[in-house]
């Protein structure tokens, strides 16, 4: 009996330390997972400029489109706001990105600036990492007429990351997966 | 007469005695002023060597105490002019000997430092050269010459001449995002058209090849990517 007592209590501290060693990551990692989060939110910037920009074709607007949803987890909401109203209205991504596309001005500048986290990648019970970074947009539309409409707003990204194994010529590569979520405008001001 | 030429021999005498008198007392005047100043030149000389002393003390001390402010060239060039002060003393020739010994420390410090700075740099020279060196060389220029394509026709047009030396469109490609512990950590795998399109929207080029893998044919069939 006090054998078996014995041989459970190993095997549970074999267990919980094999857990512990799978949740703990080390500083290096930590800080390369921070820097590639922030690497998609600068690549989902520079898909924006482009698909907002009226002189990108529109079978190239349409190839970015498809690549800046890889970026997004599923389900996932852009805010839209304007200094001209008072609420904030919430699209799917594809939506967001076809209006964007479609926006009835002249010529659209968008840039985004100031990109850093406010709040760390944190794990998850589910093993996941969550975070949030916020971003400045400035936005300039001119029309045909010569009229401006400048906004900066300032904006929440949910950024979620995973670890994933995935097999590539008959090896396991481990990856993270990094995904963005919904997309908070959390103010709105003239440029 | 006579007694005219007395009186004067007399006078002469005296006049000679009177001569010889005050040669006698400006002798011994200038004998006595003659070895006041060689007494002065001694005390002088003294004083002198008593200076010179402790300034060498305290240049071998400011030598042996430093921590750091002044450099080695500047505490080797005070112990040689010390040393050439050829002074007659055991306290400083026991301070040139601490002062030796440590500039002796110092120089050897800064000569390892050296030589692992220089190792270091050959290690990163020889890593340098086999990512970008070599076989890689060619589709590194490849992946800059999409990101650097003045506009979207140009860019499409140096993304088909990359691709040709891929077995297909769908060739992975690992972006190896940090190697810690043994730990390899990629970005989510990617393909090597999908790749070369990123690197057109983004106009940047932020990754070299770590590694390829080649088919019978010579083309690449794997890629490997690390930051540049």
């Amino acid at each position: 009996m006090r054998k078996i007592f014995g041989l459970t209590a190993a095997l549970l501290l074999t267990f919980s330390a094999s857990v512990m060693a799978q949740d703990d990551i080390s500083p290096a990692r930590k800080q390369a997972i921070d820097s590639l989060a922030l690497e998609k939110v600068r690549d989902l910037s520079k898909y924006i400029s482009i698909i907002g920009n009226k002189d990108t074709p529109w079978s190239e607007a349409n190839r970015v489109i498809e690549r800046t949803l890889e970026l997004f987890a599923e389900g996932s909401l852009m805010g839209v706001s304007s200094i001209n109203r008072e609420e904030v209205n919430y699209y799917g991504i594809r939506e967001y990105l076809e209006r964007l596309m479609a926006l009835n001005y002249d010529k659209v500048t968008i840039s985004w600036y100031n990109i850093q986290y406010i709040s760390d990648l944190e794990r998850q019970p589910d093993g996941r990492y969550v975070g949030v970074i916020t971003i400045f947009q400035r936005f300039e539309g001119t029309t045909k007429e010569g009229l401006r409409y400048v906004d900066v707003t300032k904006k929440d990204v949910t950024v979620y990351v995973e670890r994933k194994t995935t097999q590539i010529s008959g090896r396991i590569i481990g990856f993270w997966d990094v995904l963005l979520g919904d997309i908070r405008v959390t103010e709105t001001k003239p440029g | 007469m006579e007694r005219l030429s007395k009186s004067s021999a007399r006078w002469k005498s005296r006049a000679r005695f009177a001569v010889m008198m005050l040669l006698v007392v400006s002798l011994g005047a200038g004998f006595s002023s003659c070895s006041s100043q060689k007494k002065a030149a001694k005390k002088k000389a003294e004083q002198e060597l008593a200076e010179k002393k402790a300034k060498a003390k305290a240049d071998l001390m400011a030598i042996i105490n430093d921590d750091g402010r002044m450099t080695l060239e500047e505490k080797e060039f005070k112990l040689a002019s010390v040393k050439r002060m050829n002074l007659d003393d055991q306290e400083i020739r026991d301070l040139i000997t601490q002062a030796e010994e440590k500039l002796a420390a110092e120089r050897s410090a800064i000569e390892r430092r050296k030589e692992e700075e220089r190792l270091k740099r050959e290690q990163e020279e020889r890593e340098r050269e086999l990512r970008e060196g070599g076989p890689y060389r060619a589709i590194n220029n490849s992946l800059d010459a999409v990101a650097n394509a003045g506009d979207v026709s140009t860019a499409n047009m140096r993304i088909r001449e990359a691709l040709t030396a891929f077995t297909g469109d769908d060739v992975p490609v690992l972006i190896l995002i940090s190697s810690d512990g043994g730990i390899k950590d990629y970005d989510r795998p990617t393909t090597i058209r999908k790749y070369l399109e990123f690197i057109k929207d983004q106009k940047k080029s932020p990754n070299k090849v770590l590694n390829a893998v080649y088919d019978a044919s010579g083309k690449i069939r794997e890629l490997e990517l690390i930051k540049k």
